[in-house]
C-alpha cells in the first residue's frame, strides 16, 4: 500500500512530475510552432505518457503483493486493479484505432481551423486536473478525506470546464472558422469528421470520468472510505488520468503535427 | 408461464420497447420542432430509431435489474458477495444469477437459439439456390418493404452476423461453465461483470433481428461502404446490433483473464493448467483488444449516416478502403476468437478417450498463444483485391502462411496422441475426432485463399465459403456439440443418448462434407458467393441440389440433437459420477455441481494429462484440518 512513502514527499512527488509534464507540453507547443519534428513530438508524447503511467496511474501496483486470501479487501482490489487496467487497454484500441484513422485520412496536415491559443489552453486545464486528482488520490491513501474531497472537487471542476469548453467554445469556434462535420474534399480529406469524431469520443470519456467523480465524492461524503479501503477513489483517479493520457497523444494529432490546411 | 412474465428476461424486453419507444419519440418530437420530416417508410426516422436502438439496450439492462448492484455500490451501499438464487427449473435461466454455472448455461441456451434462427435463415436461401433462376424470392413478393432477392441479401448477411453471435455466445458459455471448475475456483472474478456480459447480448440480439424487419441490409455481414452508408435503415440496426453484442464479447473476455491470473488453485502454476485454460487465454486476449476495432469501424459508418462526416465518403476525400483495415483487424482474429476455445476442447477431450497423456502439452498451450499472436498481423489477406497498396500483399501472404505453423503443432499433437492409444468412442470422442477432420479440411484450403496469385481468383466465390464453413464447423461446431455432450452430465446429473447421438453425428458429418466440398466445387466454377441467383449456363445447377439436401440434412440432424437434449435434461439416464473416467477435477465430485462449486479445496499436485501412468494424480483435495473436529 501507499504506506512504503509518507503524504508529504507523495505530494512533493506529485509537485514535481506536474512540473516536467507542463514543462514537456510547453516544449511541444514551442517545438511545433516553430518546425516540423514529428518525431520529437511523439518522443514528447511517449515521455509525458510514462510520467503519467507510473507516477499518476501507479502501473506499478499490478505487480504488488497482495497475499493469498482471496477473500480478503486487499486481494480482491488486487483483482480489479487488474480488470481495470485490462479495460484501459481495450479502451485504448478504440483511441488507436482513431489515431489510424487520422493519420490515414489527413496524413501530414491539419485543420487551419482549429485556435492554437484555446487548444493550448484546454491541454493545461486537463493537465492541471490530473495534478489535483492525484492530490486527492494521496490524501486519500493516508486517510484524510476532507482534503480528497476537496481536491476532487477542484478536479471536477475543472474537468467539467475542459468539457464545456470543447462542445461550446471549441467546437463553435471552428465551425465557424469553416470546420464543420461536413467539411472536407478530395484534396483535404474529411478533416471534420475526424476532428469531431476524436474530440467527441475523448468528451465522452470526461463526460464518464465526471460522472465516476462525482460517485466518489458523494460516497466520501458519507464517509465510506478509508486509508485501507478506497478502491473506489482509486479507480476513478485511474481513469482519470486515463482520459488525460489520450488527450496527450490527440493534442498533437489534432493541433500541432504536419502542415495548416485551410479548407475553403 | 406466470413465472416467465415476472422474470429479468421479460422484464428487459419490456423496458427495451419502452426504451426504444422513448429514444425514437424524443428525436421524433425534437425534428418535428425543427420542422424537419418526422416520419419515414418504417414510421421513424433513422436517426429516431438509432437512439430509439441505442436506450433500448440501456433500459434493457437496468430494467432487468443486472445493473441494480451496481447502482447501490454507486450510492454508497455494500451489497453481499453472492445472492442466494431462490429460482429452480427454467426459470432460474431466465433470471438474473450470478452463479457462473448458470450463466454459462444461459449463455450456451441463446447461443442454441440464435444457431437455430441462423441455420433456418440459411434454410431459406439455401432452398432458393437449388436450381438457377429466382423460385420464391421473387421480385414480385414485398415483405418488410424488401422485395425476394432483397429479402434473400438481408436472410444471407444476418445468417454471417447471427451466426457470428452465436458462436461468441456458444464460446462464452464453455468457458463460462468449465473454466472456473477446472481452475478451482469458487466462480468467476467479476461475478456481476460476467452476468452483464450475458445479459447484454440478449438485448443485441434483439437488435440484429429488428434490422431483418426495417427494411434489411443488402451488405453482408461485413458491412462495406460505401454500399452499408446508403443502405436501409436495418443497417443501423445492424450495426448498434453488433456493436452491443461486441461489448458482451470485451467484459467477457476481461473476467477470463482476470479468473484465470487470480483465481488458481494451490499448485496449479501455468505449464500444470488445463489446456482449454490456455485457449481460453489466447482467445481472451484477442477479444479484449481487437473487438473495439469492429466496433469502431462500425461507429464510424453510423455516424457518417448520421452526421454527414465523410470518413468513406470519397467525395469529401474519405478512404472506404480503410474501412476494411479497421474490419478486418477485428474481423479476421475473430476466426481465431472463435476456433481456439473449439481446438482447446479437442484437446482436453482427447486424452480422456485415448486413455494416452496429451502429446506436447507445453507446445500446445504456446501454438494457442502464437495463433493469437500472429493472428493479429494478418487481417489485410482478405483484402488482397481490394485496391489497396500492392507492396502490402506479399508480406500478408506470408504472415497469413505463417499461421499454419502453430496449428500444425496442434494437428501433430492429436495424431501423436491418438497413436496406440486404447481409443473408444462415445458421442464426444465422435464429436471430437469428426472436428479434427473437418478443421483439417479447413486448414488445406485456406493456403490457395492465403496466396495471392490464386486469391485473386478465388475471392468472393463460393469456394472460400466453402473453406470458412469447413473450419468454423471443425473449430467450433464440431467441439461445441462435443463438449455439450460431454459436460451435459456434469450441468445436469443426467447424459445425453447415445443412440440419438450417434445418429445425429453420423447424419450430420457426411452431409456436411458433401455441403462444403459441393460449395468448393461451384466455387471453381465460377458461381459468386452472396448472390440471389446464378447462370443455367455454368452448368451446376444439379451440384447446388445437392448441396441444398446436404444442408436440410444437417438441419435435420441438429433437430434429433434439439430433440435429444430437452428429452435428456427430464428423463436421460441418471450419470452423477465420473462418466467419462476423467482426471479433471469437476469429475472428481458428483454431478450436478454443487451451487458453490468444490466443498473442500483442491491442491494440484501432478500433470492434467497423465492417463495411463500409475500413481500420477492431477489434483488432491485438502482435507478440512481433523485436529480441531476431535
Amino acid at each position: 500500500m501507499s504506506h512504503s512513502q509518507d503524504k508529504s514527499s507523495a505530494l512533493g512527488q506529485g509537485v514535481v512530475i506536474f512540473v516536467y509534464l507542463a514543462v514537456l507540453t510547453v516544449l511541444e507547443f514551442f517545438v511545433a510552432v516553430s518546425f516540423e519534428a514529428v518525431p520529437l513530438l511523439l518522443v514528447v508524447a511517449v515521455i509525458k505518457a510514462a510520467l503519467v503511467m507510473y507516477y499518476y496511474m501507479h502501473i506499478y501496483k499490478l505487480n504488488q503483493e497482495d497475499g493469498t486470501d482471496e477473500h480478503s479487501y486487499e486481494y480482491k482490489t488486487g483483482s480489479n486493479r487488474l480488470g481495470l487496467w485490462l479495460f484501459l487497454l481495450s479502451d485504448a484500441f478504440v483511441f488507436g484505432g482513431l489515431m489510424v484513422m487520422r493519420v490515414n485520412l489527413l496524413g501530414n496536415t491539419r485543420p487551419e481551423a482549429l485556435n492554437q491559443v484555446l487548444g493550448l489552453l484546454v491541454t493545461a486545464v486537463l493537465l492541471v486536473s490530473s495534478f489535483f486528482m492525484n492530490r486527492g488520490e494521496t490524501a486519500m491513501a493516508h486517510g484524510d478525506t476532507k482534503s480528497f474531497m476537496n481536491n476532487t472537487l477542484i478536479t471536477f471542476v475543472l474537468g467539467l470546464g475542459f468539457f464545456l469548453g470543447v462542445i461550446f467554445v471549441e467546437w463553435p469556434e471552428a465551425a465557424h472558422e469553416g470546420l464543420t462535420v461536413f467539411s472536407g474534399t478530395p484534396a483535404t480529406g474529411p478533416m471534420g469528421g475526424v476532428f469531431y469524431f476524436m474530440t467527441g469520443m475523448h468528451a465522452f470519456h470526461v463526460l464518464t470520468g465526471l460522472i465516476f467523480l462525482a460517485v466518489v465524492w458523494n460516497n466520501a461524503r458519507k464517509g465510506i472510505y478509508t486509508a485501507e479501503k478506497h478502491w473506489g477513489v482509486e479507480a476513478a483517479a485511474v481513469y482519470w488520468h486515463f482520459v488525460d493520457l489520450v488527450w496527450i497523444f490527440f493534442y498533437p494529432a489534432l493541433y500541432l503535427i504536419g502542415t495548416a490546411v485551410a479548407l475553403k | 408461464m406466470k413465472g416467465f412474465f415476472s422474470s429479468a428476461l421479460a422484464r428487459g424486453l419490456f423496458w427495451q420497447l419502452i426504451g426504444t419507444l422513448v429514444g425514437a419519440g424524443l428525436v421524433t418530437g425534437i425534428r418535428a420542432l425543427m420542422g424537419l420530416t418526422a416520419t419515414d417508410t418504417f414510421f421513424f426516422t433513422e436517426p429516431a430509431w438509432v437512439l430509439g436502438g441505442f436506450l433500448g439496450v440501456l433500459f434493457f439492462l437496468v430494467g432487468s435489474g443486472v445493473t441494480s448492484d451496481w447502482i447501490k455500490w454507486a450510492r454508497g451501499i455494500d451489497t453481499p458477495d453472492h445472492h442466494e438464487d431462490h429460482h429452480t427449473g427454467w426459470d432460474k435461466y431466465a433470471n438474473v444469477s450470478l452463479d457462473h454455472k448458470v450463466i454459462g448455461i444461459q449463455y450456451t441456451l441463446v447461443a442454441l437459439a440464435l444457431i437455430s434462427i441462423g441455420g433456418l435463415f440459411a434454410l431459406i436461401f439455401r432452398a432458393e439456390l437449388a436450381a438457377s433462376q429466382l423460385q420464391f424470392l421473387t421480385l414480385d413478393i414485398k415483405l418488410f418493404g424488401q422485395n425476394g432477392p432483397q429479402l434473400y441479401n438481408t436472410l444471407m448477411s444476418l445468417h454471417g452476423m447471427i451466426m457470428i453471435v452465436s458462436i461468441l455466445l456458444g464460446i462464452s458459455g464453455i468457458i463460462n461453465y468449465v473454466v472456473p471448475l477446472l481452475l478451482g475456483a469458487q466462480d468467476m472474478a467479476f461475478p456481476r461483470l460476467n452476468a452483464f456480459s450475458y445479459w447484454i447480448a440478449v438485448p443485441a440480439a434483439v437488435l440484429l433481428l429488428m434490422s431483418l424487419v426495417l427494411g434489411g441490409f443488402d451488405t453482408g455481414w461485413t458491412g462495406y461502404p460505401p454500399l452499408s452508408a446508403r443502405a436501409p435503415v436495418g443497417m443501423q440496426m445492424f450495426f448498434l446490433g453488433v456493436f452491443t453484442a461486441g461489448w458482451s464479447s470485451i467484459l467477457g473476455s476481461l473476467n477470463v483473464l482476470v479468473t484465470v491470473v487470480r483465481m488458481r488453485s494451490k499448485g496449479m502454476t501455468a505449464m500444470r493448467m488445463p489446456i482449454l485454460v490456455w485457449a481460453a487465454i489466447a482467445t481472451s486476449l484477442i477479444a479484449l483488444t481487437a473487438t473495439q476495432l469492429i466496433g469502431l469501424s462500425f461507429q464510424s459508418v453510423m455516424f457518417q449516416r448520421l452526421f454527414g462526416m465523410g470518413f468513406y465518403d470519397a467525395a469529401k476525400g474519405g478512404n472506404p478502403v480503410l474501412f476494411q483495415h479497421l474490419f478486418w483487424f477485428y474481423s479476421h482474429p475473430a476466426v481465431y476468437v472463435f476456433i481456439l476455445p473449439g481446438l482447446g476442447v479437442i484437446s482436453e477431450l482427447l486424452p480422456v478417450f485415448v486413455r494416452k497423456p496429451l502429446f506436447g502439452y507445453r507446445w500446445i498451450a504456446m501454438s494457442s498463444l502464437g495463433i493469437a499472436l500472429v493472428g493479429f498481423v494478418v487481417w489485410a489477406h482478405h483484402m488482397f483485391t481490394s485496391g489497396m497498396n500492392e507492396y502490402l500483399r506479399v508480406p500478408f501472404m506470408y504472415s497469413t502462411l505463417l499461421v499454419a505453423v502453430p496449428t500444425g503443432v496442434k494437428f501433430f499433437s492429436w495424431v501423436a496422441t491418438l497413436w496406440k492409444g486404447k481409443i473408444s468412442t462415445p458421442t464426444p470422442m465422435l464429436f471430437v475426432l469428426g472436428g479434427i477432420i473437418v478443421f483439417l479440411m479447413g486448414g488445406l484450403s485456406g493456403p490457395p485463399n492465403a496466396t495471392v496469385s490464386t486469391d485473386l481468383h478465388l475471392h468472393d466465390t463460393y469456394f472460400i465459403v466453402g473453406h470458412f464453413h469447413d473450419t468454423i464447423f471443425g473449430g467450433f461446431v464440431f467441439p461445441f456439440f462435443a463438449a455439450i455432450y460431454y459436460w451435459f452430465p456434469k450441468a445436469t446429473g443426467r447424459r445425453m443418448n447415445e443412440t440419438l447421438g450417434k445418429i445425429h453425428f453420423w447424419l450430420m458429418t457426411p452431409s456436411f462434407f458433401v455441403l462444403t466440398f459441393g460449395m468448393m466445387y461451384v466455387g471453381l466454377l465460377g458461381m459468386r458467393r452472396r448472390i440471389a441467383d446464378y447462370d443455367p449456363a455454368l452448368g451446376i445447377d444439379s451440384a447446388h441440389l445437392v448441396l441444398t439436401i446436404a444442408g436440410f440434412l444437417i438441419a435435420l440432424s441438429v433437430l434429433i440433437f434439439f430433440y435429444n437434449f430437452f428429452k435428456s435434461i427430464k428423463s436421460g439416464e441418471k450419470a452423477e459420477g465420473n462418466v467419462w473416467n476423467s482426471r479433471s477435477p469437476e469429475w472428481q465430485v458428483p454431478s450436478p455441481m454443487p451451487v458453490h462449486n468444490y466443498e473442500q479445496p483442491f491442491e494440484v499436485v501432478g500433470e492434467p494429462y497423465d492417463y495411463g501412468l500409475k500413481d500420477a494424480g492431477y489434483v488432491k483435495f485438502i482435507e478440512p484440518d481433523k485436529g480441531t473436529h476431535k
